[in-house]
């Protein structure tokens, strides 16, 4: 029990449980509001994350995770926007709820759904990291090389509707990386003599203009228009003990989904929660309720979205590899706060990882906490206009960008990518590639240069090992998913 | 009007082929992997990519019909995306000089103007009030320091 001990006494003190609420509390806010995501979010905590010990940054950051995914279903039930894309399904049965009056158990519900498959999937972390890790603590080189290969197939699945934009966009990322000091030889690449590229483009600054500026440039579109608002009485934000017990049978098995489909890269919230709430309208007695305000179309959806926010940290932190674009948001905050994730982590920093489960748990008790308690302040929320909440957040942004190196240089980057990101976005070039780009091609490149220098420059040491070859394997069959499922879309579309 | 694909793919094509020759630049220095290796993988491949969404874009060129346009609105956008980048770097370059204290809430109150806010109180109050916040933040409590002008 003395890892559950040290973890509860670490992240209960009163010089770090304040920056848990603070990530939870920002995060439900940063998820309740639409432009706003998970990923921006984590992106706007990272100046403050600097300033804190690695442990107290990582329990920061999951609770930020967790919030944002919950505090999408706010806006999805309130104004039928999805704030976060993987509450895109809550809003089928959240907003007629809404419509009808019953907002407040919408969000009830949403929030129980959310705690529930929160636990379940720290609880399928807990369990399944450490044994993970222990495994992975065989891999080599080569068979690091062959996950960042895998990691970066991702791509194809983050790619959103034109595959070719997405790679495009994935191999411009990778191009970006490899500005700068080149590891092995220690060539600065690309600098073109130019001291500051020496070290090649920094990555808060890069991470904070491709996602926060460039959104920020997006939202000048919704200017002069009206706000969604809702402005009906929040009451009754329990549902009854019969409503309760019937829907307990819908939350479970969609947490255990969320869970499953979360640990898989290349998936995340989004495709959970809907598999969830497809899955739960088969099995339900009455499918033609969904869609008209039943009250499992939003519990299973957020029980899922949630249920992913664990099982996405397993192959996070016992592989390296990101699962989506929030986790590789989150693997890009773990490196710049000094935290290298991977099984030696689990043997090297216990502390962290014990401080890391018990706060991950704790988070999902403070989304029920502050669920329940906010229900009646989340529709103020949303009424910020986006002349006050775009500019805060451009300053906040600058300010970001400098407090890490004291640079103003450091500022144009985020300039120069929000501007960039932004042309990019506006003609369907998804970011999230570009940002798995820049962030696993540096490692995928060092993984391979020492396999290399351990075989002594042999290529066909990449595929000696049986482990490499497996996550080769698993990598096409990743791409092929993503091109297999984009052909249905859009044959649908059609 | 030209499509988006054939500008972007000319870009990035052109962009492949320069970083691919600059690749020629490199010294020959090699500790099992030469630094021209992974350069050049990546510029071969977009450069494949570009190709491709190039010949997309001109297909699609071909099957449009004149497309409606809706350029008033997209001109106002261009010009708010125009005067906030351009708000973004003067403020770059004038906090250099005046410091952050002075250079914030007008760089706010910029961008407040241009994503259309009217009330001048709220203009005044968000970028004074934001500015001291973050400053009592960054400045106090992280000890980041920030630029300043000499009085500061």
């Amino acid at each position: 029990m003395s890892p559950l001990v040290d973890g509860l006494s670490y992240v209960l003190s009163l010089s770090h449980f304040p920056f848990l609420v603070i990530g939870v509390a920002g995060g439900i806010v940063v998820g309740a509001l639409p432009g706003l995501t998970g990923s921006v979010g984590i992106i706007l905590l990272l100046p403050f994350l600097y300033y804190l010990e690695p442990a107290t940054a990582l329990i920061m950051l999951s609770g930020m995770f967790c919030g944002a995914i919950y505090g999408g279903s706010i806006s999805a039930i309130l104004i039928s926007t999805p704030g976060t894309p993987s509450a895109a399904a809550t809003v089928l049965d959240g907003y007629p709820l809404a419509q009808k009056g019953e907002a407040g158990k919408a969000i009830g519900v949403a929030t129980i759904a959310s705690t529930t498959g929160g636990i379940i999937s720290t609880l399928c972390m807990i369990f399944i990291s450490p044994q993970l890790a222990r495994f992975a603590l065989k891999f080599g080189p080569e068979e690091y090389f062959a996950l960042m290969v895998f990691g970066l197939t991702v791509i194809a699945s983050v790619s959103g509707r034109s595959l070719v934009k997405g790679l495009i966009s994935g191999f411009f990322g990778l191009l970006i990386a490899s500005i700068g000091i080149d590891e092995l030889t220690g060539y600065a690449r690309f600098s073109f003599d130019v001291p500051n590229l020496m070290t090649g483009f920094p990555m808060l600054p890069v991470l904070i203009g491709m996602f926060a500026v460039s959104q920020i440039f997006m939202e000048l579109g919704n200017v002069g228009k009206k706000l969604q608002r809702y402005d009906q009485k929040i009451k009754g934000v329990f549902p009854t003990w019969k409503e309760f017990k019937s829907l307990i049978t819908v939350i479970i098995p969609a947490s255990f989904l969320g869970t499953f489909i979360g640990i898989i890269p290349g998936t995340g919230g989004a495709i959970a929660s809907f598999m969830a709430y497809n899955e739960t309208r088969r099995f339900s007695k009455d499918p033609d309720s969904f869609g008209k305000g039943n009250l499992a179309g939003v519990a299973a959806p957020e029980a899922a979205n949630n249920g992913t926010t664990g099982g996405a940290m397993v192959p996070l932190l016992t592989l390296g590899i990101p699962g989506d674009v929030v986790t590789a948001v989150m693997l890009g905050a773990l490196l710049l706060i000094g935290v290298r994730p991977g099984p030696l982590l689990f043997q090297q920093n216990p502390q962290i990882i014990n401080a890391l489960f018990v706060g991950f748990m704790l988070a999902q008790f403070l989304i029920l906490g502050l669920g329940l308690a906010g229900v009646k302040v989340f529709p103020r929320i949303l009424k910020v206009p986006i002349s006050i909440l775009f500019p805060v957040i451009f300053a906040l942004c600058f300010l970001g960008s400098f407090s890490l190196n004291n640079s103003i240089y450091d500022m144009l980057v985020a300039l120069l990518f929000g501007v960039i990101g932004y042309f990019m976005r506006k003609h369907g070039f998804p970011a999230a590639p570009m940002i798995l780009g820049v962030i696993l091609g540096p490692l995928a490149e060092r993984e391979l240069g020492k396999a290399l220098i351990m075989s002594h420059g042999d290529w066909s040491t990449l595929v000696r090992s049986p482990i490499a070859l497996f996550f080769y394997g698993i990598s096409i069959l990743s791409v092929s998913y993503s091109l297999l499922r984009l052909r249905r879309s859009k044959q649908k579309g059609k | 009007m030209i499509a988006s694909e054939i500008v972007f793919g000319a870009v990035f094509m052109l962009l492949s082929i320069f970083f691919f020759a600059m690749t020629f630049t490199f010294p020959e220095i090699t500790i099992a992997l030469s630094p021209t290796v992974f350069p050049r993988f990546v510029t071969v491949c977009l450069f494949l990519l570009s190709s491709l969404l190039l010949i997309q874009g001109i297909r699609k060129q071909r099957k449009q019909q004149p497309a409606e346009r809706r350029e008033k609105i997209e001109r106002v956008y261009l010009l708010r995306f125009i005067l906030l980048a351009a708000a973004g770097f003067l403020y770059t370059r004038l906090i250099r000089y005046t410091g952050y204290v002075v250079a914030t809430p007008l760089f706010i109150a910029a961008a407040m103007l241009v994503f259309a806010e009217k009330k001048w109180y709220r203009i005044i109050l968000i970028s004074v009030g934001t500015t001291a916040v973050l400053y009592l933040v960054f400045r106090m409590v992280f000890r980041v320091p920030l630029p300043r002008f000499g009085l500061w």
